[in-house]
């Protein structure tokens, strides 16, 4: 097995296959979409499997904890300090950036959605400036001191509820008591080339129908306010955490798109 | 103008100090947080986030700061009282901005660096990020978090004092809150009669009646009320007849979970002749309609502690006699000291 990698690497470098050197950036696109349709928030209106017809207004959650895997299996994980991102549809912030990757070939994506336990026990220290862009982008859970992972609202209609009427889907952990933080991790099907020169850009979709209508059906027209659900926040958790998938990785410096 | 306020800090932090003038400058320092002998372990990293002397001061000077609050006028201590333990005296509920009022009791600040859950369904599980819920509570301060910093960081004085503070200063959410905990860690009720008692100091002795309620107080209260932080800080149902026109579920807002129903946090018992109206709501104006209900008041449902449930019936049996004795016990937890200490003091 050595000398077959070590005769492939030498026979890669005969072809004049370039050696990644230093580090790059990776862009990670999280274009959100409903069941293949793009996402158009108060405009386009959507049917799930269960017959409830939804307008989308906002559609906020937290990305954290990003960890690249590469074709031999050695992890990059980004530091945690920094490792807290918010993707926002309405304010068109859907984009997360992490800076200084070593070189490699990476072949796989995890990342969680919300933020861990231990970042919230880390207190003032931990969550730094993470706090102030949680509260203007309406993630910050005030009344328990801590973070929504997720913020899907809208309104809606179905064949008993017929008058559009507001869903709101708040999803975060509850205090102790219950941890609803969740991680992903995706096989990105064509290596993302990091190095001085390279940069590339993992194009997400994000599948936001997945939040009511994934593993787990969660219905509106029984419950249309859902915050603290000791029952369904953590299917809404799960359902969140199946609702990334990879479209494709553009290799290059990063600037084309 | 401005490089003004930057001398006394780069004498603060020591490198001017050859300049030839003979300023007196005062220098931060570490404070020493007081870990008595006879309590459990503090919970509290205080490694993350050591109290110093400006830290401590500034967190002093949020703490009885309006503009914490909406209208400017709400501030931490205006529901947080120290002779009164740092509890309301005399207000069933908090009362917050515009008149308003909230649908819980405010509780005592003493010893929560000692605890691991906080408000009366431990909302939060770190006390620095306690100060979020009634800052941005619409019938408490009703502020935002963004809000409060926006009006802090147009204060020249604030702008000095958290750059003294910190080292990496700047009036930021990270320090706003690490200085409200470092006043908060620093306030340690431990000098009651009581305490001076079990530590066998200055010769301090228990009366008859007194020693009698520790001792029923050990046999029946100690089970919750447990440690001599008097709180096992445990969730738990003690049979209230929940309010009809608040049904507050307690614990189970935070949880969700049924199983939670009606459980509030476990409070101290420290100062708690000083801190009437009692019980989550402040139904229950004096300790004797505390004990009262324990003996008489008790209401079964689903989450009703077991504790308070047996064969002989629910709630604790107690005499008269018995019930005075108690009370003449929770009297000695009353710490002079803390209620006094000009560090807490307002003015």
């Amino acid at each position: 097995m050595f000398l077959f990698v070590f005769v492939v690497s030498c026979s890669s470098d005969d072809d004049g296959t370039m050696e990644l050197t230093g580090t790059g950036m990776v862009k990670i696109e999280f274009d959100n979409s409903m069941a293949g349709d793009d996402l158009l928030l108060s405009t386009s209106s959507y049917t799930n499997s269960q017959s409830e017809t939804l307008t989308v207004s906002r559609l906020n959650y937290i990305v954290s904890n990003f960890r690249l895997t590469d074709e031999d299996g050695n992890v990059f994980t980004y530091p945690k300090d920094s490792g807290y991102f918010i993707t926002s549809e309405e304010t068109g912030n859907t984009e997360v950036v992490l800076s200084d990757v070593p070189a490699g070939r990476y072949t796989s994506m995890t990342f969680g959605i919300g933020v861990d336990q231990e970042k919230y026990l880390q207190g003032a220290e931990g969550q730094g400036e993470f706090l102030t862009e949680a509260e203007e982008t309406n993630m910050m859970w005030s009344w328990q001191a801590g973070y929504k992972f997720l913020n899907f609202e809208g309104t809606f209609t179905s064949a008993t509820v017929t008058d559009a009427t507001d869903f709101k889907i708040h999803m975060g952990s509850h205090g102790s008591s219950l941890n609803n933080y969740k991680e992903t991790t995706l096989a990105l099907g064509t290596e993302a080339l990091v190095s001085d020169d390279l940069s590339p850009i993992i194009h997400l979709v994000v599948d936001a129908s997945a939040i009511l209508d994934g593993t787990n059906k969660i219905s509106l027209t029984e419950q249309a306010v859902i915050m603290v659900s000791e029952e369904k926040s953590p299917k809404i958790a799960v359902n969140a955490s199946n609702m990334f998938s990879v479209d494709h990785v553009h290799n290059g410096d990063g600037s084309s798109h | 103008m401005r490089y003004l306020y930057w001398i006394p800090l780069l004498l603060a932090l020591g490198s001017c100090s050859d300049d030839g003038e003979y300023i007196e400058v005062e220098q931060d320092e570490r404070l020493t947080v007081t870990l008595p002998s006879n309590f459990p372990p503090m919970v509290y990293d205080v490694e993350e986030n050591p109290p110093t002397k400006f830290g401590f001061a500034l967190g002093k000077k949020l703490f009885y700061d309006g503009k914490l609050s909406a209208n400017g006028f709400i501030s931490c201590g205006f529901c947080h009282e120290q002779r009164f333990s740092f509890t309301h005296h005399g207000h069933q509920f908090s009362h917050g901005i515009d008149d308003l009022e909230g649908t819980r009791n405010t509780p005592s600040i003493a010893n929560m660096a000692f605890f691991s859950e906080f408000a009366w369904d431990g909302a939060t599980s770190h006390l620095d990020l306690f100060p979020i819920i009634p800052i941005t509570n619409e019938v408490e301060m009703g502020e935002t978090m963004t809000g409060v910093l926006q009006k802090l960081q147009l204060d020249e004085t604030y702008q000095k004092e958290f750059n003294a503070a910190f080292e990496e200063g700047g009036v930021s959410h990270e320090n706003f809150l690490k200085a409200l905990a470092q006043f908060m860690v620093m306030m340690v009720s431990y000098n009651s009669k009581y305490d001076k008692y079990v530590r066998s100091e200055d010769g301090v002795s228990l009366t008859e009646q007194e020693l009698q309620g520790l001792n029923i107080f050990q046999e029946k209260c100690a089970s919750c009320h447990t440690t001599d932080l008097f709180s096992d800080g445990s969730f738990r149902n003690n049979g209230l007849a929940p309010n009809p026109s608040l049904n507050d579920i307690g614990r189970a807002e935070v949880s969700g979970s049924v199983n939670d129903n009606y459980k509030f946090k476990v409070p101290s018992l420290r100062n708690v002749a000083l801190t009437a109206p009692y019980m989550h709501d402040g139904r229950f104006g004096s300790l004797e309609s505390v004990l009262n209900f324990y003996r008489n008041g008790v209401q079964d449902s689903p989450t009703l502690d077991p504790l308070l449930k047996s064969e002989n019936g629910l709630g604790i049996a107690l005499t008269e006699n018995e019930e005075q004795a108690l009370i003449a016990f929770l009297g000695t937890l009353t710490d002079e000291q803390f209620i006094n200490d000009e560090r807490f003091a307002e003015y």
